[in-house]
């Protein structure tokens, strides 16, 4: 199913009929004790496209991206990656599907370890127990340089010099450009981008938006979470916009800013609905 | 043996001591053997416990988090009476003969180390940010996976547990002295005296030099696992 389907949503919703959905969230719902957050929401992130998701702090954008990554089970609805509903599924492959997502959280939350263990850990993880054993004796005997798929994800955010450095001595700016990379680094299929730019300065910002730009071209479908309407956008090829428990449109950017379609959306765009 | 009466075993040294080296080495030996062993098993024993209860809630929880807290208190005699009875011939673990041996040594400081351990590593766990937990989940890591990143995330706190079990047991003596009996061969070496109840010995029988060099003995050990652990926990920042 497609977000148009929805009753609450906006009716311009532009897909490719040829691409299949690499995450689709269908009439999904979740409350935290007895209050909902996400009311019957449905919307679908395409391969090769950034989905901007604005709204206001607190209105349930951390919750659909936590729901998109697997991290959380709806009360109702499904959520499907690569067309597999991951609740339905057992265990060991709704694990396989978490491990095409990836997702960077509003604060950095690196490991105390080094910026190239960071950044191979989703990789690390994927590997056999055995391999892994072999990695830690061979780190341990002799240090090993950080691998060409580290360096690379790292590049991307232009920090591959600072590999070898501590994690905690990074700035706030730098450490959320490695857990971008860190994200980035096990080639997932989806990225999800909680309010990656909320807490760091504009350079930092730039660099985090160009590396949203280049894994949208590499084929990633990007879900950023912002409550700030010019990153949307700046960034988004399409935008959603969360209101209350569910999304009020979805669309291409430039059409829903300029004329949206839904009444509450033309009055959280243009300011009139504060909350 | 009589520490003050040197014997001639063991090589021969350039200066005089007032102790027999064999002597305070076999009872440095047993002490390290079985605080090293107890603390080895709490550790084992403890950090799962830790995991599970800093990782999840259910009930009666918290209650259970208080007798573990409460386990930090107990009265290491009554331990050593306790573990002295089970062991005992009346007790459940009689027919395994194992009362005054290192065994049973081993027995009473794990019941003392378990706690301290499990309760400080509970701490650190439930220290760890759920964001770090969570971002080890959505990277794709396993349940172990996650569990194996907080623990190294809580390392200096869990660290600091095992220290603290190690401090327990390892300057024990009332439980010690009770299943242990503060015992030495006729050769002088010890069976299951250690240096704690050495020295609480040296010092009653008047012979405050040995109990004192003792004393510098136990706790340059203390310092020396301290160091150990410290540094332990240093290299593992950078390979995380």
């Amino acid at each position: 199913m497609s977000e148009g389907d929805l009753a609450t949503t906006g009716s311009r919703e532009q897909t490719n009929p040829g691409d299949q959905p690499i995450v689709e969230a269908a009439a999904v719902s979740v409350a935290f004790d007895g209050q909902a957050v996400l009311d019957g929401l449905s919307l679908a992130v395409e391969p090769g496209e950034i989905l901007a998701v604005i709204g206001p702090s607190g209105v349930g954008k951390t919750t659909l991206l936590r729901v998109l990554a697997l991290a959380i089970e709806p009360d109702e609805g499904t959520v499907a990656v690569g067309g597999v509903d991951a609740w339905a599924a057992d265990e060991s492959e709704r694990l396989a599907l978490r491990r095409r997502v990836g997702m960077v959280f509003q604060s950095a939350s690196l490991f105390d370890a080094s910026v190239a263990r960071n950044v191979e850990y989703g990789r690390r993880v994927r590997r056999t127990w055995r391999e892994r054993l072999d990695d830690e004796l061979r780190s341990i005997l002799r240090s090993t340089d950080p691998s060409s798929t580290v360096l690379e994800a790292l590049s991307v955010v232009g920090l591959a010099e600072k590999a070898d450095q501590p994690a905690r001595s990074l700035s706030g700016g730098e450490a959320q450009r490695v857990s971008f990379a860190r994200a980035l680094a096990y080639d997932p299929d989806v990225l999800l981008l909680d309010e990656p730019t909320s807490d760091i300065d504009p350079r930092n910002t730039a660099v985090i938006e160009d590396a949203m730009a280049e894994a949208r071209d590499r084929g990633i479908g990007v879900v950023v979470a912002t409550h700030d309407m010019h990153q949307a956008e700046r960034v988004g090829d399409r935008v959603a916009v969360l209101l209350g428990t569910g999304v009020t449109e979805i669309g291409p950017t430039a059409a829903v800013f300029a004329e949206p379609t839904d009444e509450r959306t033309r009055k959280f765009i243009s300011g009139e609905l504060v909350y | 043996m009589p520490p003050g009466t040197l014997a001639t075993a063991g090589p021969p040294l350039l200066v005089s001591f007032p102790f027999d080296p064999v002597y305070v080495r076999s009872i440095i030996g047993v002490s390290l053997y079985v605080s090293v062993l107890a603390v080895v098993l709490s550790t084992a024993v403890s950090l799962p416990i830790a995991v599970a209860m800093g990782f999840s809630e259910f009930p009666g929880r918290r209650f259970l988090a208080a007798i573990i807290t409460t386990g930090m208190g107990f009265p290491s005699v009554v331990v050593g009476l306790v573990v002295l009875f089970a062991v005992s011939n009346q007790g459940p673990l009689g027919a395994f003969n194992l009362v005054f041996t290192r065994e049973a040594m081993i027995m009473s400081q794990f019941v003392l180390a378990t706690p301290p351990i499990t309760a400080i590593s509970m701490a650190a766990i439930s220290g760890v940010s759920p964001d770090i937990r969570d971002a080890a989940r959505v990277l794709g890591g396993t349940r172990v996976d996650v569990a194996l990143v907080t623990i190294k995330e809580a390392r200096y706190g869990i660290a600091t547990a095992i220290l603290a079990g190690f401090g327990r047991a390892i300057s024990e003596v009332g439980s010690v002295l009770i299943v242990g009996g503060n015992i030495t061969g006729p050769d002088g070496v010890s069976k299951t005296r250690t240096l704690t109840t050495a020295i609480q010995l040296e010092a009653r029988q008047g012979r405050y030099e040995t109990a004192m060099i003792l004393g510098a003995v136990l706790v340059l050990l203390v310092l020396l696992v301290n160091a150990i652990v410290v540094r332990i926990g240093d290299e593992g920042v950078m390979r995380g």
